[in-house]
Formats: structure tokens, sequence, C-alpha cells
């Protein structure tokens, strides 16, 4: 078998489980949780919080700027064409534009960060459930090895799964 | 030194006969656009003779004045063009690219002056009437703008004649289809950056005035007043 | 929440993409025909010639600029809604930020077709898009329209973004309801969603992130469709108050928009539960506030064009004041202030239905107020000799008409396709409260105590 796991009604027993398998030896990047919502007060659901993701949209804003800055003042200059009494590179307007395309980068650099640390699209796991969309939280271990299976199997029913369940 | 186009009207010796409007349409194929679209209010008289009446019979007065594009050197029209459609040309032209025009129609909206006209249908010329086209301007499609060019067909034509017998432009040789058919002369044509010419002189006139300059838009055609009264 | 109301919630939730009535069937049959007279009409006038508008010399923008600055108004709902109230942390809005976004990708969409409608030839409209080309010209960075476009698809690309983003897990939880063929669409659609921490923390983050980015790029959109107006010198437009009238405007027409999409909605797919009395009420604070706003600025204006009294603004004024277009005027300070006013400050009529008058009334006269603004002030620039009139005709009004039948025909689409509450945002809302350890103990202990 692949997995093993246990579907918990309340997130209080879910992280009894989670502890419960890391006093059995389970690594915390090997423990799968999965739920239909986000918590907040759980420990549970602070893993793998650290994030660069505020970083890389500013990095993303910078970009825009760059690359709008260069945008308006090349395209004014390669062909001058007088227009009003304004400059042939005007500020002022550039500036609107710069300020849009900045936005843009910053936007899109969060999107994409977003897919790409959240693995999206991705192919959906053999370790899945479809109760955790129906308010259930999935607590679980893949590939479990068959010496650690029976304490790992205590430490999910300890947690006050009412069954425990194979994939 | 490079040309700076401009003009001067008088407004004693002009009589709003309307010469210069019907010489302006004969010159830039513009088409009459018919009585149902006119009363619509969209004739494209490119040069129109405004008219104003004021008080009540016996004692009316009459105020008239050719007004066409004032080809302005802080032109409103110009960078609000999308497309690079309105720019200002290095001899001071407000030119219009028909090719580049999408027809936004901001640039009529920012004109203080009302003198940019849109194309709202394809111009059409039933037979006989399309051998009165001018070859030296184009045709324009529906949906640009269209606007008094100070005749730059006629100033290119010159200056290129000019260039090809290698002599300078004398002030005079070139005038626009207004200028040249105005039955009292009351329209001068010339180069603003040779002090000697007269439209030079005219500008400094202490009759002279530009219209609308409160607004801030530069304008090269200046009105001398009229000092009769109608 | 317990299981079982978890459940229920749920269930009431997607039963609109699960349960198809005939009148469904019936309402997007009536919404796509007129739709598609819009679509034939708008082909008529590319054909005939721009002409077959009311436009003429001088009011060269009227139905469709009017239009235009109309729905990107609208589409400021969203942004006041999802973004603002999530960065204020105000939890009434969870049943109603999806709605709100909703409202705003549409209304953008189309919004950002009249720019290319109104063109005198549309099909030129991509020389807007700086790319290299052969025509060897690059568009005018310094034209309004050029920021417009720019503006217009920042503002979008967030929107539709920020929408689609916690459409995600919400698909995740169809894909698990489902069989057959919507069970394998919405699973591409989930794109594989599992809601593990890690993917909950990175959405979260991202959805905070892109909050705090669309605030700042709706107030420059709208403030930049005003910009269309002040920078040209027509008399009445030129004024240096256009940025904020304009969004204060559009936050007003969007928050309208809004209580009325709202209403609709938990008639039609009975959410009664969820959309309570309280959320109407709300909203309708926040028209009533929006609404005095409004009111502020108009007044500031006209004062200022009043007192000083410059001939040519002064003739704008009075020919909306006293002049032919005066009963619009005065049509919309009615409704857009004085019965906005009158029923949203009394407490026993900021009712549902009071509410939804109130904002069918705001839809009214903010259309008349943008109308109000590019028409009168056209028709009456600096040469009195070239005064206008203008009268709309057909084209016109079967155009307009059509994309608010566009705008209800996308909306149940939605409706139709995708859960307009988001389910897993209102789920957190019902949550226990986060307690410290300090907070609980003090609880446990206190009622412990005889």
């Amino acid at each position: 078998m692949s997995a093993v796991y246990a579907l918990y009604s309340s997130p209080d027993a879910a992280q009894r489980a989670v502890n419960g398998l890391y006093a059995a030896g389970i690594a915390q990047a090997d423990v799968v949780v999965m739920s239909g919502e986000p918590f907040e007060a759980q420990p549970f659901a602070h893993r793998d919080s650290a994030t660069w993701l505020w970083y890389i949209a500013c990095l993303g804003g910078f970009v825009g700027l760059v690359f709008s800055t260069w945008l308006t003042r090349m395209t004014e200059l390669a062909w001058p064409l007088q227009t009003g009494n304004m400059p042939i590179v005007a500020w002022w307007p550039n500036l609107i534009v710069i300020f849009e395309l900045t936005m843009l980068g910053a936007i899109l650099a969060t999107v994409l960060t977003l897919f790409v640390t959240a693995k999206l699209p991705g192919r959906l796991p053999k370790l899945y459930d479809p109760e955790v969309t129906n308010g259930k939280i999935l607590v679980g271990v893949e590939n479990p090895s068959a010496a650690t299976l029976p304490a790992l199997e205590r430490a999910l029913m300890a947690g006050g799964a009412a069954e425990l369940k194979r994939s | 030194m490079a040309h700076k186009w401009g003009m001067a009207v008088d407004l004693d010796t002009c009589t709003g006969c309307g010469a210069c409007v019907t010489a302006c349409h004969a010159e830039n194929n513009i088409p009459t656009v018919g009585d149902e679209q006119a009363a619509r209010g969209r004739a494209m008289h490119w040069l129109r003779v405004e008219r104003y009446w004021e008080g009540d019979f016996p004692d009316v007065r009459l105020k008239f004045r050719p007004v066409m594009c004032q080809q302005c050197d802080a032109a409103p029209c110009e960078p609000v063009c999308p497309t690079y459609a309105s720019h200002h040309t290095a001899e001071g032209l407000n030119a219009q690219v028909y090719n580049r025009c999408i027809g936004t129609r901001y640039c009529a909206n920012a004109c203080p002056y009302n003198v940019r006209f849109f194309d709202f249908f394809n111009p059409q010329w039933p037979k006989p009437l399309h051998l009165q086209l001018n070859p030296d301007v184009s045709i324009r499609e529906v949906g640009v703008m269209e606007k008094c060019t100070f005749c730059v067909q006629r100033i290119s034509a010159a200056s290129i004649d000019a260039k090809a017998e290698k002599r300078e432009l004398k002030d005079g040789d070139i005038k626009p289809a207004c200028v040249q058919s105005c039955s009292a002369r009351a329209m001068v044509f010339g180069d603003l950056n040779d002090p000697e010419s007269e439209v030079s002189r005219l500008s400094r006139s202490p009759r002279g005035g530009k219209l609308l300059e409160d607004v801030g838009t530069l304008p090269k055609v200046t009105y001398l007043a009229r000092q009769t009264q109608v | 929440m317990s299981e079982a109301s978890s459940r229920k919630l749920s269930d009431d939730l997607l039963r609109p993409l699960l349960e198809t009535s005939w009148r469904f069937y019936a309402l997007v049959a009536f919404l796509g025909s007129i739709v598609l007279m819009g679509l034939c009409t708008w082909a008529y006038q590319m054909y005939m010639g721009f002409g077959m508008t009311g436009i003429n010399n001088p009011i060269f923008w009227a139905f469709y600029i009017t239009n235009f600055v109309f729905w990107i108004g609208i589409s400021h709902a969203g942004t006041l809604i999802s973004a603002i109230l999530r960065l204020v942390n105000a939890g009434w809005r969870r049943p109603v930020t999806r709605c709100a976004e909703v409202i705003t990708a549409f209304a953008l969409m189309i919004g950002a077709m009249f720019p290319i409608i109104h063109l005198g030839r549309p099909w030129l409209f991509f020389w807007l898009v700086p790319y290299p080309n052969s025509r060897l010209i690059w568009p005018n960075f310094r034209s309004p329209l050029v920021w417009d476009f720019f503006a217009i698809t920042t503002y979008l690309t967030g929107s539709v973004l920020f929408l689609v983003l916690p459409m995600i897990p919400d698909f995740a939880l169809v894909r698990d309801r489902t069989t057959g063929m919507r069970h394998k669409i919405y699973g591409a659609l989930a794109l594989g969603w599992q809601g593990t921490p890690k993917q909950w923390h990175r959405l979260e983050s991202a959805m905070s992130i892109m909050a705090i980015a669309i605030i700042p790029v709706a107030v420059s959109v709208h403030t930049i469709v005003s910009f269309d107006f002040s920078m040209a010198p027509v008399p009445m437009w030129h004024s240096t108050m256009f940025g904020p009238y304009f969004v204060a405007g559009a936050i007003f027409s969007g928050i309208a928009g809004l209580i009325i999409a709202m209403a609709a909605l938990r008639k039609f797919l009975h959410l009664e539960e969820y959309l309570h009395p309280v959320h109407f009420q709300n909203l309708g604070k926040l028209l009533l506030m929006m609404s005095l706003l409004w009111g502020y600025f108009v007044f500031a204006e006209r004062l200022t064009v009043w007192y000083g009294n410059e001939s040519a603004e002064i003739a704008v004024l009075r020919v909306t004041q006293t002049g032919s277009f005066a009963p619009l005027y005065w049509t919309m300070v009615v409704v857009n202030f004085v019965i906005p006013v009158s029923i949203l400050s009394i407490k026993r009529l900021r009712t549902i239905a009071g509410c939804v008058v109130a904002s069918f009334g705001v839809l009214v006269g903010m259309w008349l107020e943008r109308f109000l603004i590019v028409v009168p002030s056209l028709g009456h620039k600096y040469l009195p000799y070239s005064w206008g009139t203008y009268r709309p005709r057909p084209v016109e009004l079967l155009i307009t008409a059509s994309t608010f039948a566009a705008m209800c025909l996308l909306y149940t689409l939605f409706a139709k396709f995708v859960p307009i509450i988001s389910i897993w945002e209102l789920k957190v809302g019902e949550q226990e409260p986060f307690e410290t350890a300090k907070e609980r103990s003090a609880r446990v202990l206190g009622e412990a105590r005889p």
C-alpha cells in the first residue's frame, strides 16, 4: 500500500494526530495534511509558511518599472515627433504608463510564483480523499515502511479518527 | 533658418463673400455632405466664414471672420492623438496623417476652434464630378479626421521647384487656395521666420490679434481688427 | 463549524450549479438574443459607416464614451469589497466578495469594448499596442487614450486573476462532488488543488499581495479615464478635480450595482441564509456615504465655476442647470442624491428593498452624470458659431441596451458554472475565533468559577 491516512472532524483532533506522528519519528516534511479550508489556530497550518512571495512581488514590480521606463523613453526617442509644446521625452505622461506596468509586473510575478510554489497545475496525488472538501481534515503518511506502520496507526487512531484508511 | 508658415487675415477688407471656402473645397477634395447631413451638423468646411449678429433690427451689427486651422504652436490636438496622426512638422504646420488616424476624434474635442472634421461616410463624387478632383491631394476614407493644411501640397510643390531651380523661396511664391481666390486680397500667407515678409509685418501690426489667444494655443493666424462698422 | 452545517453550506451553494430549471434557459435565450442584436448592430455600424450614429460636429463623443466611463465605473465595486474590506479584515465581506469581483471583471470587459466601438476605424485598434512593427511608428505615450489602454489592461488582468485564484479551492469542491464530464472539467479547472497548508498559505499570501496591488490600480484607472476629459481645453472639462471626482463616482455606482446583483442572487438562487439584511444595511451605509461624497464633489465643482464667472464655462453651466439639459440634470440630482440620502439615512427604510430602489436610482443617475459631463461641454465650446446639439440614433440605443443585457447574461452564466459565494472563505468565517492560550485559560477557568 502506498499511504495510510485518517480523516478528522476538528482541527484540534488533526493537530493531536500530527503530534502523534512526529512522536512516532516521522519527519515534518513526510506528514501530509489536507483540508478544505485554511486554519489559523493550529500549528500544523503554519508549516511551510516561510515564503519569498512578497520579495518576488516587489521584484516583479521593479522589472515592470524598468521595462516601462525603457519602453516609453526608447519609443519617444526612436521616432521623435513634436506634439503640442511638450518635450520629446515627456516625463509626466510617461510616469502614468510606468506606474501601470509596475503594478502589472508585481501582479504577474505574484501569480506566477503562486503557481510554481503551490505546484499548480498539477496532478491530484494518490493520497487524496474527496471528504477533504466536505469539511474533514486528512492527516497521513505516504509510503510508510512496514516497521513503523503499527506506530503510525496508533498515532492516527489516538487523534480520534473514526477509522483508518489505506490507499 | 527653417520656414515657419503663418497667415494674416484683414477683417476690414474681408467682405465675407465665401470664395475662399469654395476654393478650399475645390483644391482639397473636400466632399459636400448633402443637405440632410449638413443639417445634422456634419458639413466639412475646412475654412468657414463665421458670422455673428448683434443687436435688434434696425440696429443690427454683423461680425464675420474666416476661420481655418490655426496651426497652433502649442496645439492641444497633437499630444492627445494616440497614433501620432496629429503632430507638428519642422516648418510649424500641424500635420494630419490620414493613414495613421484610427478615428478616436479626441483631437476634434481638444481643438478650441472646432476646425477638425470627421469623415462620417465614404465621400462620393457621382460622375462627372470626379473629374474635378485635385490629383495632388488624397481622398480621405470613412473614419478619419481631416482639416486645413495651409495647402501643404502647394507648399511642397513650391519648395521642390525652388530646390530644383537652386533658388530660395520668395515671399509670395506660395499661395494657398483661399489666399489665391480672395477677391479683396484680405488673406496673406508667408514665412513668419522672415521678418521682411508681408505676413510677418502684418503679425506685428497694432491692429493684429489672435483668435482665442487666452486659451494658450499659440495660433499662427493673425486677424487684423475691423475698423469700420457694418 | 460542525460537519452537518458545513455539508449544508456546500449543498446550498452548489445547488445552482447542479440543478437547472427552465427559467435559466429562458433567461439566457432572452438575454442572448439582445446581445446578438447588439453585435449585429455594431457590425451594421462598421459596414455602413460611423455616420449611422448621432455624433456630429462639435459633439464628437456621446453615448459610447458615456457608456465606457459608466461601465469602468461600475467595475470599482469589486475592488472596494474584495480588496479594501479584505485588508481591513471586515468579516461581513465573505459572502459578498465573489459577487463583487465578478461584477468588476465583466464590467471591465464590457467597458473596454467601447473605446473600440467608438473608433472611426475600429479594425485598427491594435495600433495602440506598443510592438515593433513595419509601420515604424509607436503609440503616443502622451495621449490619455494610450494611458487608458495600459490602465485597463493592468486592471483587467489584475481583477480577473483576483477573481480566479480563490475559485480554485471551490473548483476542487465541485470536482469532489460531481461525476462524469462535470468531474473532468472541474478537475481540470481545479488544477490539482489538494488543500495542503503550503498551498493555502501561498494562496492567501498571493491574495493579500493582490489586494494591496489592486487598490492603487483601481484608483489610477478611473483617474486616467477622467484624464481623457481633463487634459483637453474644453470648458468644464479642464478641471483639476476630475480625478478624485470620477473615482468617488465610480465607487458610488459600483456599490449600487453590487447591491442590485446581490439582491437578485438572493432572490433567484435562494441564498437568504447567506446574504442577510445586515449585509445590505452595511452596503447601504456605504452607498449613503458615497452619495454624500458625490454631492460634495458636484457642489464644489459647480460653485467654483459659477463663482469664477469665466464666460465659456458659465455657458456650459447654464445649459445644464437651466437650459436644454436641465431636465436631465435635475433628474440626476434627485436620483443620485435626494432619493438615496432620504432612503438610506433612515434605518427603517434601509431594508433590502429600500437599498435596491436607491441603487437603481443611482445607476440611472450616474449614467446621466457621465452623459452630462461629455455632451453639454462639447456642444458649447469657445466659439458659439460652432455650438451644436446631439440626439442619439438607434444604433447607439441598441448597442447601449445590449451591453446591459450582456452584463446580465455573463453574470447568469457565471452563477450557473461557478459558486457565486466563495464557499471556502465562508467556511473560514464560520471557524471558531482564534484564541491565544491565555485567552483560552481565562475563558475556561472563568467559566469553572461558581
